[in-house]
């Protein structure tokens, strides 16, 4: 068994076409952390056939990779992952271990962690090392300090100084991948897990097709917040006609200068239900903590108040114009643009200036 | 059966939450039901329409909060809940994750124990008084307690064939009567676990996996579970449950043996309900709702101390971190720019500028500023400017 736990793991996901583009976010994050530390990158790669995704894996940032090679683990089963990963870090105690926080990258991390008798620090937005001292417990020198939202109102710094693996999952769009570099050789080890039964089994796996809409591939997200239901009055207003103008702009946006847009919204205006908005925009319009994380060149931030949980998905967005009643506001304190007032005055202005070009 | 579904007090709103050292202060807030929970009972609902069985709460938390919160759920004739545990304990506060899911994981084995000690006790008392109206008094006492299934004593008029009446009648001897408890008792260990996906509070999504593990980790037997689950049905007769659910870019299609844990998606609809198998649900049904909520201490549990509350917590909450940079605004209709391109300018000794088309001029000295507006070359920023930077 080694001494101190070393080394940062980092878990990649994968479907049939390859890595998942997540993945190189957790080897970029891997990759910084590991640098602060003087520390290696070792990769976790379990599947089929993972010889070329482990290649790939060295080229965006891993200095070794430790996969099982089965065809058992052909298809994710949750308890069979479990099992082989747990073995890893029982016979290997590495110093930190990272996930994408997906459902897939959750479902495995939690059980690990309660297994391994350690922390989990979940949707992390940004990873540091530094030194940490706490009054009770005393000083730790290079700790992994884990950044996420904590309850809506701030970001907060968490640490798990005495129990290792330290163990975050990270939110996709945080991380830019590193560039790829083929020259780069790692260490290659084959891991054999234990096999056993299950009171459980795979009865069918799909792969999902990517999301119709591709926030974080846009290069522009208009986005609509509850502030849709009334217009500046405070009267109620047929969110339709906001989704038509955010469509329209969309329009313009495209055919005056070639960029790829995309239809965002809040959480509170998908689990508002609203009827009229129904088929129109779900889940998968989903900007912030819970839904996409977007960096886009631009980002229109229409009728949104700024939760915290909002804010996160999208304070990476180069420019962000914000278009809202309430000049307090929390959006305003990170848009670039701020514009206060009704988004049903508003909107038609910009959409005729971007499309038309003619002055109002 | 034992359909367990655990449900958490969150902060009502998150304008009013009381933190002491990165620690809720739960008992200073108002609280309200998880939102996510009410998959997890719409869930439970489902499973006891379709096989039988008691819907058990359990929660965490200061019960002096907890009890009045779960109370319209109480007293729900529909979507309700039938019986109700609290897991309050100074000890418990402060916990994380893996702390909280080690509670829950005692809370649920207990909530098993507690009925599988029930039919212990009523076997025990087959055993000693045989055919003796002591065994129907003590098997009516736990039936009028919901500790026992229809199928093992009923006092309703269409179950007249549970183990009990039937060895009352004579109809089974005492070791068929024993055997018969026997299977009631293992069948108690095949209970499901219901939550939300995730509270609304710390959003981490972990704890049901995480009860998962631990009750694997207390009964020696691999607890599956699902999570996300957006649909899932139940096989009657080998209570194997099946579930569909998302999982990063896959759909998944999960089998599990009882015992298992569902954490149920927000696009959860129950399936309708199947008019077959309602008297094998009656019969795995009980009496009816427990009036009174229990409250269960760290020591009712038998909990380890090191592992509850902050001891038992490896992560620490610490100090917030800036959300970026104010960045430098320029509001429409508002902020005064430069209109032109303007070289330097000198004033009282200093220079300013030079300064580009669209360059804010707020915070320059009045000085500068009047000799610019008079030359023309500042303005409101306006829609046209704005329209040209953004795509610039």
């Amino acid at each position: 068994m080694s001494a101190e736990p070393k080394d940062v793991w980092v878990y990649l996901q994968h479907t049939k076409s390859g890595l998942t583009s997540d993945s190189y976010e957790v080897l970029a994050a891997g990759r910084k952390v590991a640098d602060k530390l003087g520390q290696k990158v070792v990769a976790i790669l379990i599947g089929l056939e993972v010889g070329s995704m482990a290649k790939e894996a060295v080229a965006y940032g891993s200095d070794e990779v430790l996969y099982v090679d089965d065809p058992a683990y052909e298809t994710y089963f949750n308890l069979r992952y479990i099992d082989a990963i747990s073995a890893m870090v029982a016979e290997r105690r590495p110093y930190a271990f990272l996930f994408v926080a997906n459902e897939l990258g959750k479902d495995l991390a939690a059980r690990i962690a309660f297994r391994a008798g350690t922390g989990l620090a979940t949707d992390n937005v940004q990873l540091e090392v530094e030194d940490y001292t706490n009054p009770v417990l005393g000083s730790f020198k290079d700790l992994l300090i884990q950044v996420r939202p904590d309850f809506g109102t701030r970001l907060a710094r968490i640490y798990t100084p005495r129990h290792r693996p330290q163990m975050a999952t990270i939110r996709a769009g945080n991380f830019a991948p590193l560039r790829p570099d083929q020259k780069r050789r790692g260490k290659m080890e084959r891991f054999v897990p234990p096999v056993k039964e299950y009171p459980a089994k795979v009865k069918e796996v799909v792969e999902l097709p990517p999301p119709e809409v591709d926030l974080r591939g846009a290069d522009v997200v208009i986005s609509l917040g509850l502030g849709v239901l009334k217009d500046g009055s405070g009267r109620p207003r047929d969110p339709r006609e906001a989704y038509q103008y955010a469509l329209k702009l969309k329009d313009a946006v495209e055919k005056r200068h070639h960029l790829k847009v995309e239809v965002g919204a809040t959480r509170a205006l998908i689990y508002a239900e609203v009827k009229e908005l129904e088929g129109l925009i779900d889940k998968a319009n989903q900007v912030g903590q819970t839904g996409t994380t977007v960096n886009p060149q631009l980002y229109f931030a229409v009728g949104i108040s700024g939760a915290l949980q909002h804010r996160v998905g999208m304070r990476g967005s180069q420019k962000i114009v914000a278009i809202n009643t309430d000049p307090s506001a929390p959006i305003f304190k990170i848009a670039h643009y701020p514009i206060v007032g009704d988004l049903y005055e508003e909107l038609p202005k910009l959409i005729e200036l971007i499309g038309g070009g003619v002055t109002a | 059966m034992l359909i367990i579904a655990l449900l958490k007090g969150v902060p009502a709103r998150t304008t009013q939450v009381a933190q002491v050292g990165g620690v809720l202060n739960r008992e200073a807030m108002d609280l309200v039901l998880n939102p996510h929970d009410s998959k997890a009972i719409e869930a439970a609902d489902f499973l006891k329409r379709r096989v039988g069985g008691k819907i058990v709460a359990l929660s965490m938390g200061p019960d002096m909060k907890l009890i009045p919160l779960m109370k319209p759920l109480f007293d729900a004739e529909v979507l309700g809940v039938d019986e109700e545990y609290v897991l309050s304990d100074r000890k418990m506060a402060g916990s994380d994750t893996l702390a909280t899911s080690y509670a829950v994981s005692l809370g649920v084995r207990n909530v098993v124990k507690r009925h599988v000690d029930a039919i212990d006790k009523l076997t025990a008392q087959v055993k000693k008084a045989g055919y003796s109206d002591s065994v129907r008094s003590l098997a009516a006492e736990l039936y009028g307690a919901n500790l026992l299934p229809n199928s093992v004593y009923s006092e309703i008029p269409a179950i007249t064939d549970s183990v009990v009446q039937r060895f009352i009648r004579g109809e089974t001897t005492a070791g068929e009567a024993i055997r018969s408890l026997e299977n009631e008792k293992e069948k108690l260990s095949r209970y499901i676990v219901v939550s939300g996906v995730k509270t609304t509070d710390g959003e981490t999504g972990s704890v049901g996996p995480q009860v998962a593990e631990g009750l694997s980790e207390l009964t020696g037997r691999t607890v599956p579970h699902a999570t996300y689950v957006e649909d899932f049905d139940i096989e009657p007769s080998s209570l194997a449950v099946v579930s569909q659910r998302r999982i990063g870019q896959l759909s998944q299609k999960l089998e599990m043996e009882l015992p298992a844990l569902l954490t149920i998606s927000p696009d959860y609809r129950p399936r309708e309900p199947v008019a077959s198998g309602q008297e094998e649900a009656r019969r795995n049904s009980y009496r009816g709702k427990s009036l009174q909520a229990s409250k269960w201490t760290a020591e009712d549990l038998g909990a380890d101390p090191k592992r509850l509350g902050l001891a038992g917590s490896p992560t620490i909450v610490g100090s917030g971190v800036e959300v970026g940079k104010p960045p430098v605004q320029k509001a429409l209709g508002r902020s005064i720019v430069f209109i032109t391109k303007n070289p330097k300018v000198e004033f009282g000794g200093k220079d300013y500028g030079p300064f580009e088309k669209g360059d804010l001029a707020d915070g320059l000295p009045e000085g500068v500023l009047a000799g610019l507006k008079a030359d023309g070359a500042l303005g409101v920023f306006s829609y046209e400017m704005l329209v040209e930077e953004i795509f610039a």
